[in-house]
């Protein structure tokens, strides 16, 4: 699909305030300006008063990401329209000079460059939020330093190279202690250092860290988010291993390692150009973590027993196909006994891609024979004697329904021979031939129009706005921009070949109307994680640079965000992503995983505790309240007077409260505008020039500047910041 | 023409928050008094009463709670690996009081299902602390609860019971529509209160901002950057509250959530949320010796008497109890009308446990919170007593009657509610000879037994309801909390329609099930 360029250039927004009567009583006509989220935004409304019978005054309403107001005027409209310069505007509102004679007024309004507009939506959904660098970079709008270009080379990640690892010594120092699927658990805590001695704690550090520094920042938000979709629970892993008996340091590490497996592997499909959703579905139906955490290893079909239903619940309702997408419940319990013998095992280490391998025999040195001396790899194992064998048929007689439309409905599904029936009948089948039961399954789901609906669905929320669902009739006419959207992914999954590759959909998003126009600025909420993220982000520029670690003005350890100083996520010590939300990373409880709509994280208690997370952050070095009750948020550095003295080197600068807010804001808030901040800008001036009380007026142009932490100057510049990191705006994305 | 009236003041609260919205925080609080009773009628928040609801996610095992031990079909067959062991089957034909077994060696060292008393029901023992209140006539426990063509989806089955209006779309809670309608969010902007990690759908609405708090004693700025900076953040976050923005899909609730923020941050100063404030003890030997217990178990010492053996709940329960203690705090110290918090875990797929285990732990919290919140209201009553106060569980459905291959339940049909409260018709109030409905064979739908009774009496695998859970919430929010039913047609759609026999008893028109309409529960 061609992209769109939508943003309205500069718009002259002809509205006429007009005089009737001599005396300045007067009218307002606005013309009429489609306003729909694609086009252009609707115009201001004008409104006049009278400072006096000589003084106009005209408010207005705001107007999304308004970069220049211009105020023009003619005293005769045959003659033609010149800039009103003896006016000025505060806030939305423009006040004339005293004395003027009546004249006609027109408001005109340049809002934002489209490549400065899609340059903040696209490092913000794209990317774990803008940094100076990057914003340097996309603004230039010239060759691959562009929006669209950025846009570009994010979807090929393996053509970006990745500097991270530079940027943070713990991403080396983590990466290189996770375990892989074919080295023997490391279960001995004595052994500290080396591969296999990670908790899940260092790999929410390692994601998180990723987050700040990768280069390759689309990567990175679509690991979270498939992470996050075929969701697991570590704690769920980790009682399984304390209740068959295994203790020391395996329900710590061996959680970790099933979790790393899936998000190394699911790394690997979304770096491979036609990796497809079904790659990474099986990842997740092989993987231990979700083998444990909805119960299929237990689940048996043999004689006298009932299947458990959990798994193919969830992988119906919340990994493919979508809730009450269709199935019923009856597919459920038809699909649950396919799933039986699927289980986990501890085998040998040259067996640990060998699913029909038996228990490993090998001890601990010098160990008995118990279970728990076992050396090995915890693995995927199938077990024949569990498995329900009989003949299954799942969506027996069930049609896609006529919403879908051609070619879904005249489609032929799997070996069905009539068009549209989407029945998976499973022949009878013993021995290890019963475990391709579940690779059928699999490979039938990824396939199916509902699957493609509700993963299109998802993206679109990840990406656009929260307001997509599934059930649009896409036969419809007069489908809506969502539904036309959600169409045209799933045009692009079942067009790419092998189908359901992830790129062509993902871009079919990215040159959507909706996501390139002016409405699709600043639609979505940041969840826990984007807004902790972000915020590091948003002051982090290499103070001499190289992009080495130590260089910058805003870093995170990693555990600063993520880790308790209890160790475990417990209250009142809690990291930050569980104070501003229990988010919890690989350890969500519930299979829905982490929702993505503003309105589950939206609420004062998480807001308060977003305002104390970017107080913590924006404190300097040993400042009262710095650790704010965990010792490890004293390793989420800002030192934003470094930054200031990078992006303004003027001394004299330095100094002038408006010039020090007008180089923050842009950094913080790249899709408003500069007319559109004005409110903003007046907080942050008026920050910069009150002392700590909040209301003695102090000088910000007598303070000297420092960027030694608890300096006036310094916390002056601190508080700034702090104020408008906490503000509505930059809750958004 | 009965619904102008509702629509029009509705319509007119829901714009005038919007309105105060874009005022600012003076606006909302500047609204009269009587210009709000003047709008509203009913009760709702004038009559001093409260609420206060617990959401048990995942699913609560209702026959693990109140077993129809009576039934024939409900054998050890059924469930082998999770059964709770009986007494002779005549122990349970005695009428009268739940029995209350104390002083034993452990807390929880009974080892049979408890006699509730009506000729047919047994209780888990993991439950024994919920015999106070019942034999008060204070609780009661309705089996059988669900509506008609239950989701057997957690979220959705969630957002239906949240919301009131099962099987729909709409994600407006239910208590929402209850504080909206009765007209006392226009100056009250602590009306509705959450203590969970993020505001529930029950509170959520796109009118009006209800107050989530994930953790009270930290609901407090941090500074800008020194910390008597406070002020100065406060004073800066309210005046930017103020600022115009071009509208955007999530701006109207970032608004109201500041809103409701700056309008909340010193109402709860006063209340010592913290651990020295935790000082609420049993007025009598609780158990085991002569200690008077804590009744907010946080930590192993205020867990019973302090030791392992006298624990009254799991060492897992701490952060459960530190949020119910704030949500009774809040109910008790402030004008919230409605309170309430969750607790998870109780989707048993796997190893559910018999009489001890991880189902036994969580119901050993449900037993101790009716037992504690009766007695700290009970005691300790400022804003509100506990004759004014009911409490209500919630969970989205009931589990397999069968256990399933890892010795735990799958998701099924009817659940059970507790509800609590000194008004609370139980046994021995209003006739009553027991405070258990829906599990006996006198109830006006009773109970059948067998291999085709009612625990298989859908799709012969799972429990009929008997009870829509909107009859007993439209009981509260009318007959307790005061709404008219005017009011309560808006806040559940459902009484609107008399097909779906919510109100009294009848075959429900979505399902052609027998229902019994309201039970009569305060």
């Amino acid at each position: 699909m061609k992209p769109k360029e939508n943003f309205p250039q500069r718009l002259d927004v002809s509205l006429l305030v007009k005089r009737i009567l001599p005396l300045g009583l007067l009218c307002l006509t606005w013309l009429a300006v489609s306003a729909d989220e694609f086009t252009d935004p609707a115009a201001p409304t004008l409104t006049l008063t009278n400072v006096s019978s000589a003084q106009k005054r005209i408010t207005f309403t705001p107007f999304p990401s308004a970069d220049v107001f211009t105020m023009l005027s003619v005293t005769n409209l045959g003659g033609a329209w010149a800039t009103n310069g003896g006016g000025a505007f505060s806030n939305l509102t423009w006040t004339g000079s005293a004395g003027a004679s009546n004249t006609f007024y027109r408001l005109q309004v340049t809002p934002l460059a489209s490549n400065a507009l899609l340059t903040a939506t696209a490092l913000n959904r794209l990317g774990y939020g803008p940094t100076p660098d990057l914003l340097d970079r996309l603004l230039q709008n010239s060759g691959t330093n562009s929006a669209a270009a950025w846009i570009t080379e994010q979807l090929a990640p393996e053509t970006i190279t990745e500097r991270a690892v530079l940027a943070h010594t713990n991403i080396a120092y983590i990466q290189g202690r996770f375990g892989t699927p074919s080295n023997a658990l490391v279960s001995s805590s004595a052994v500290t250092t080396g591969i296999g001695t990670t908790a899940t704690s260092d790999l929410q550090s390692w994601l998180v860290l990723d987050g700040v520094f990768a280069d390759r920042q689309l990567l990175e938000v679509l690991t979270q988010f498939i992470e996050n979709h075929l969701v697991t629970y570590a704690g769920k892993s980790a009682n399984f291993f304390i209740g068959i008996g295994f203790r020391d340091a395996t329900p710590n590490r061996a959680p970790c390692e099933f979790e790393w497996r899936e998000v190394s592997r699911w790394r690997n499909v979304l770096l491979n150009p036609t990796g497809t959703f079904y790659d990474l579905l099986k990842i997740s139906a092989e993987s231990p973590a979700m083998l444990i955490y909805l119960d299929t290893y237990a689940s048996k079909g043999s004689a006298g027993n009932t299947p458990n239903e959990n798994y193919s619940r969830e992988l119906m309702e919340l990994f493919t196909m979508g809730v009450d997408n269709g199935y019923d419940q009856s597919d459920i319990t038809n699909m649950a006994p396919a799933w039986t013998g699927w289980t986990v095992e501890l085998v040998n280490e040259t067996n640990w891609n060998n699913p029909f391998a038996a228990k490993t025999t090998i001890k601990i040195n010098g160990a008995s024979g118990a279970y728990t001396n076992l050396y090995g790899v915890w693995t995927l194992n199938y077990k024949s004697n569990n498995h329900a064998n009989s003949a299954k048929t799942i969506y027996g007689g069930k049609y896609v329904p006529a919403r879908f439309g051609a070619p879904y409905t005249n489609k032929l599904y799997g070996a069905n021979v009539t068009p549209g029936l989407y029945q998976l009948t499973i022949p009878s089948r013993t021995g290890t031939n019963g475990m391709t039961d579940g690779y059928d399954i699999i490979a039938h789901l990824a396939d199916l129009p509902f699957t493609q609906e509700y993963l299109s669905v998802k993206l679109c929320r990840l990406f656009v706005h929260d307001n997509f669902s599934t059930g649009y009739d896409y036969t419809d006419p007069n489908l809506g921009a969502e539904g036309q959207l959600v169409k045209a992914c799933m045009a692009a999954w079942e067009g790419s070949s092998p189908k359901g590759q992830l790129r062509p959909v993902l871009a079919t998003i990215f040159n959507s109307s909706l996501f390139r126009s002016h409405g699709g600025n600043a639609q979505k909420v940041k969840t826990p994680l984007e807004f902790c993220v972000s915020a590091v982000r948003a002051l982090r520029q290499s103070t001499n640079g190289t992009g080495l670690h130590g260089s910058w003005a805003s870093y995170t350890d990693g555990y600063g965000l993520t880790l308790s100083s209890g160790g475990a996520q417990t209250a009142g010590k809690a990291s930050p992503l569980m104070r501003i939300g229990s988010m919890n990373l690989f350890n969500r409880d519930a299979p829905d995983g982490y929702p993505e709509a503003a309105t589950s994280w939206v609420d004062a208690g998480g807001l308060v505790e977003r305002a104390r997370f970017i107080s913590s952050l924006l404190k300097a070095t040993g400042q009262t309240g710095k650790n704010d009750d965990n010792s490890f948020l004293n390793n989420n550095i800002t030192l934003p007077v470094k930054l200031l003295q990078i992006r303004l080197p003027n001394a004299a600068d330095q100094t002038n409260a408006t010039k020090v807010a007008d180089t923050f804001l842009p950094l913080l808030f790249p899709g408003e505008g500069r007319a559109s901040l004005d409110a903003y800008r007046t907080v942050a001036v008026n920050s910069l020039n009150t002392d700590d009380t909040g209301t003695n007026s102090s000088p910000f142009a007598s303070l000297t500047v420092s960027s030694t932490g608890g300096s006036t100057y310094d916390t002056r510049v601190r508080g700034m910041l702090t104020t408008l990191m906490s503000l509505q705006r930059f809750q958004e994305q | 023409m009965p619904y102008i009236n509702t629509i029009t003041r509705r319509q007119f609260l829901r714009n005038s928050l919007r309105a105060g919205a874009g005022l600012g925080i003076a606006a909302l609080c500047r609204v009269p008094p009587f210009a709000c009773r003047a709008l509203a009628e009913g009760n709702i928040g004038l009559n001093g009463k409260k609420l206060l609801f617990i959401f048990l996610r995942g699913a609560n095992d209702a026959l693990n709670s109140c077993l129809p031990v009576k039934d024939t079909a409900f054998t050890s067959t059924l469930r082998p690996n999770i059964w709770i062991p009986q007494d002779v089957p005549s122990y349970y034909d005695t009428l009268g009081a739940c029995e209350f077994p104390t002083g034993l060696a452990s807390t929880f060292a009974h080892t049979n299902a408890l006699r509730v008393g009506n000729g047919f029901a047994g209780l888990h023992p993991s439950l024994k602390f919920l015999a106070p209140a019942y034999n008060a006539g204070e609780l009661l426990m309705i089996h059988r609860v669900g509506y008609p063509n239950q989701s057997r989806s957690h979220f959705d089955s969630q957002a239906y019971w949240e919301s009131g209006e099962p099987n729909s779309a709409s994600r407006e809670g239910i208590f929402y529509r209850t504080l909206v309608e009765s007209g006392v969010l226009a100056a009250n902007p602590i009306a509705g209160v959450s203590i969970q990690s993020a505001l529930p759908t029950i509170f959520k609405g796109s009118g009006a901002a209800l107050t989530n708090i994930s953790d009270p004693t930290r609901y407090d700025l941090l500074g800008t950057p020194t910390p008597n900076a406070d002020n100065k953040l406060s004073n800066a976050i309210l005046n930017a509250n103020q600022a115009q923005f071009a509208n955007k899909r999530s701006r109207e609730l970032l608004q109201l959530s500041y809103q409701n923020l700056s309008s909340t941050l010193d109402l709860f100063a006063t209340i010592n949320f913290d651990e020295t404030g935790n000082t609420f003890a049993d007025d009598v030997a609780t158990d085991i010796g002569a200690a008077h217990y804590n009744l907010f178990p946080t930590t192993n010492a205020k867990n019973g008497d302090g030791t392992t053996a006298g624990y009254v709940v799991d060492t897992g329960a701490y952060s459960f109890f530190e949020q119910l203690k704030a949500a009774a705090l809040i109910l008790n110290n402030t004008d919230a009308v409605i309170a309430g918090t969750e607790m998870g875990g109780f989707d048993t797929h796997d190893n559910q446990g018999g009489i001890t285990g991880d189902h036994a732990n969580l119901q050993s919290r449900i037993g101790w919170a009716m037992y504690a919140l009766r007695k700290y209201f009970q005691l300790n009553a400022n804003k509100v007593s506990w004759n004014n106060l009911v409490v209500v569980t919630l969970t989205e459905f009931g589990r397999t009657s069968a256990q399933n291959g890892n010795a735990g339940t799958d998701h099924a049909e009817a659940g059970l509610m507790w509800v609590a409260g000194g008004g609370v018709k139980g046994y021995g109030k209003a006739g009553r000879t027991s405070g258990v409905l829906n599990c006996g064979t006198s109830d006006s739908i009773p109970w059948t037994v067998g291999p085709s009774g009612s625990m298989f009496g859908v799709a012969g695998r799972y429990l009929q309801r008997t009870t829509d859970y909107r009859s007993v919430l439209g009981e509260v929010i009318r007959e307790h909390l005061g709404a008219t039913q005017n009011q309560l047609n808006s806040i559940i759609p459902g009484y609107a329609d008399s097909g779906e026999h919510l109100q009294s008893a009848g075959v429900s028109s979505v399902d052609s099930t027998q229902v019994t309409g309201e039970v009569d529960v305060v």
